[in-house]
């Protein structure tokens, strides 16, 4: 069952589109990622989502209904973690999950509960009654998205929530997230960090500059470049034309030129040996041939002509 | 719901209470300021009496003639001199027991009435005081005045009052003098009585329909008991109300905090409507602000041994007001994105309401135009003017529909202030 719907969402601020036409599907129990740079697009749409912001076209549909038809309704089915850490810093953990507990409509003795169970999920019981503002990084990070999960959301929107925490944090609540998404719960989960989505979403989403240029399972993504072999030649390339050699565009697919590096994909299923020679014997000095499963990196090279990490 | 976020503000102030206590501590300075820039206490929020000393190294007829002046009829009322000498005098001005010490020279009786010098007083002021000393300064001018008038008119006279007032004449020449002075007096008396200017004081009496406005000292119209005029009353209730909307500022600009921190963002994904979370704030300051009133009011009223005559009324309609000021702070708070600038209008919005609602001038004392076509519109006004009446107009106000147009107008501003919210975030308040 799909629980979010967003058809052909548009949002421009000024001249600037921040949306254009951008459509996926969330089910239950799925988690899908939303990957791509800052500025990509990728808050705008959790907004729109999250009844934050009016699109300018565009729907949205949760399990089944219209956004806008009913949004109160909407958003009782939904829990939201900002990108920011929107909690009260003067309050306790333990406070702060009762308070965003009964703005969610829990009864007093309902958020107490769920507070402790979540406390407990976190692994933050001993700090319970502690101030958040004396909490790590990585701790506050967890009160921000046990915040959203009170009242127990079909759907959860996760505005890169791991932003800015110490490794050891980071797989506490990817981990977290992964028990989540075991438990039913539909997730959709916006990041730059390339490793968070491929290790963690069932599908993702590559969005920049305000549409969403490819989606699929991480090996669909792999598949675009031609399956699992990616070349990477080191060598002196300024004047170098890859068009102009003979049956070279036949067998590879460029992922990326610059004057030293050329990233190549293999066509077909070629025998990779047979296309490391083929490599070597280009016009050009090569010094260096690696041979790598292509990352969605790669795939954002191949679609934006871009490195994500830039 | 609203109890919930009131119990979050409150906590949040309690755990981090510098910011509150300075709103808190303000007014109490403010008040302790007027307090000392006035002299300290008052009876009845009056003047009071105004104890001072004089020292007459002079010792002669004339002097305690002055001296037994000042103990009679109405001044009597209003000053308490005592007599000490210059020592003493010295020590109680030092232990500010006295607001001025009027020091009569030796040799005044005779420099006066033989011109032979240039005679002068001495007043020593008393600097931890203000309004008193001044008071006493303005009186000694007026009887400095009244002795170069006498000494100009009756020069020729002079020698002949020293000998009286030196034990040295005898009743047939005292009596000469006086009626001599006597026929002096009736010959200015065109010139002195009735007076070119005078003025009548009006109380503004709460009247049915179709009567006139009576005046004070009528019989008939005489409030059976009116309330105390004060005039620390009247300014402090003024200041107040200008000091609130200050407070009321302080207080809402949290919501300006809950945007930065995206608390208020995470409520309007939880929630389509903004208003409870809104009125939440307004609840909370209105905490402070009632918080705020009772140090200003209740301390003023301490300080200045000012008798409130109309508790409830007067509750109420602090209330009222104090839901205006959180109202209209909520407003501008949605209105404005940037905090500081937010703030320079907040600050800029409540010197204006006070000033042109009558918080610190009268009414009466403004513009015309200001005074009778704008001051009436506005809430300050609703409110000084309505407690002004109650508390020191000796006459009835309705109270009732006053605090019930400031609740109604704090309902619009907050309804206002929710739109404004809304409206925002459906831009892209932070997109």
């Amino acid at each position: 069952m799909s629980l979010l719907e967003v058809q052909r969402l548009s949002k421009a601020f000024g001249a600037v589109h921040a949306l254009d036409a951008v459509s996926f599907e969330v089910q239950a129990g799925e988690l899908y990622g939303l990957l791509g740079p800052n500025g990509a697009g990728k808050t705008t749409t959790i907004s729109i989502i999250s009844g934050l912001l009016k699109p300018d076209a565009g729907e949205v549909a949760v399990a089944g209904r219209l956004f806008w038809s009913d949004p109160q309704r909407a958003k009782r089915n939904m829990g939201v973690v900002p990108q920011e850490v929107a909690i009260y810093l003067e309050l306790s953990g333990r406070e702060n999950l009762e308070f965003w507990g009964r703005m969610a409509g829990l009864s007093s003795g309902e958020a107490k509960t769920r507070a402790a169970e979540l406390l407990e999920a976190l692994a933050l019981t001993d700090r319970a009654k502690d101030s958040v503002k004396t909490y790590s990084g990585g701790m506050k990070r967890r009160i921000n998205l046990g915040c959203a999960l009170l009242h127990r959301p079909q759907l959860l929107l996760l505005d890169e929530p791991t932003v800015g925490i110490d490794p050891q944090a980071r797989l506490n609540i990817l981990e977290f997230i992964r028990g989540l998404r075991s438990s039913g719960t539909a997730i959709l989960y916006t990041t730059h960090y390339l490793e968070e989505a491929e290790t963690l979403c069932d599908r993702i989403g590559i969005i920049d500059r305000g549409r969403l240029l490819a989606e699929g399972t991480l090996a669909q993504l792999q598949e675009r470049l031609g399956g699992d072999r990616v070349f990477v030649l080191e060598a002196d390339l300024k004047n170098a034309s890859p068009g102009a050699w003979s049956g070279f565009h036949e067998r590879f697919r460029v992922i990326q030129k610059s004057d030293r590096q050329l990233v190549v994909a293999a066509i077909g299923d070629g025998d990779p040996s047979a296309c490391l020679k083929t490599l070597l014997a280009l016009p050009v000095r090569v010094e260096n041939v690696t041979l790598k499963r292509p990352s969605l990196n790669d795939v954002f090279l191949q679609l934006t002509g871009r490195d994500l990490r830039e | 719901m609203l109890l919930t976020l009131l119990a979050k503000d409150l906590r949040r102030a309690w755990r981090n209470p510098l910011p509150w206590l300075i709103n808190l501590l303000i007014p109490l300075c403010i008040t302790a300021l007027i307090g000392l820039a006035f002299g300290g206490k008052s009876d009845g929020g009056a003047l009071g009496r105004i104890r001072f000393a004089v020292v007459d190294e002079d010792d002669s007829v004339l002097t305690q003639f002055l001296r037994g002046a000042v103990n009679q009829g109405d001044g009597a009322k209003h000053l308490e001199p005592v007599f000490l000498d210059r020592e003493a005098a010295l020590r109680e001005i030092n232990d500010n027991k006295l607001a001025a010490v009027l020091i009569i020279p030796t040799n005044f009786t005779r420099g006066y009435f033989t011109g032979s010098q240039r005679v002068s007083l001495e007043l020593i002021k008393n600097p931890a005081q203000s309004i008193h000393p001044a008071v006493l300064e303005e009186l000694l001018g007026a009887v400095v005045t009244g002795l170069n008038a006498i000494a100009r008119n009756f020069q020729s006279e002079f020698p002949e009052w020293q000998a009286v007032f030196e034990g040295k004449g005898d009743y047939k020449k005292v009596s000469q003098l006086i009626e001599r002075a006597g026929d002096k007096l009736k010959a200015a008396k065109p010139y002195l009585n009735p007076p070119l200017v005078s003025y009548t004081k009006e109380v503004r009496v709460e009247k049915p329909p179709g009567t006139n406005t009576t005046r004070a000292g009528s019989k008939a119209s005489k409030p059976k008991s009116g309330p105390d005029s004060s005039l620390f009353g009247y300014l402090l209730l003024g200041m107040s109300a200008m000091f609130l909307l200050f407070i009321a500022s302080n207080g809402m600009s949290d919501l300006h905090r809950e945007l930065h921190n995206g608390t208020l963002e995470r409520y309007h994904t939880l929630h389509e409507r903004l208003l409870s979370f809104i009125a939440g704030k307004m609840v909370f300051t209105m905490v402070l602000l009632l918080a705020g009133s009772a140090v200003m009011l209740g301390g003023g009223a301490v300080i200045f041994r000012i008798h409130w005559q109309q508790p409830l009324a007067l509750a109420v309609l602090t209330l009222g007001y104090a839901g205006f000021a959180a109202g209209l702070m909520a407003a501008l708070a949605a209105a404005m994105t940037d905090e500081r600038a937010a703030n320079v209008l907040n600050n800029l919005v409540g010197m204006g309401l006070g000033l042109a609602g009558g918080c610190l001038f009268p009414p009466q004392q403004l513009p015309a135009f200001l005074g009778k076509h704008v001051c009436p519109l506005l809430p300050t006004y609703w409110f000084v003017e309505t407690v002004r009446n109650l508390e020191f107009g000796g006459a009835t106000a309705p109270w009732l529909l006053a605090a019930l147009k400031l609740a109604g107008l704090s309902a619009l501003l907050l309804a206002l202030a929710s739109f404004l919210f809304r409206r925002r975030f459906k831009a892209g308040l932070r997109a």
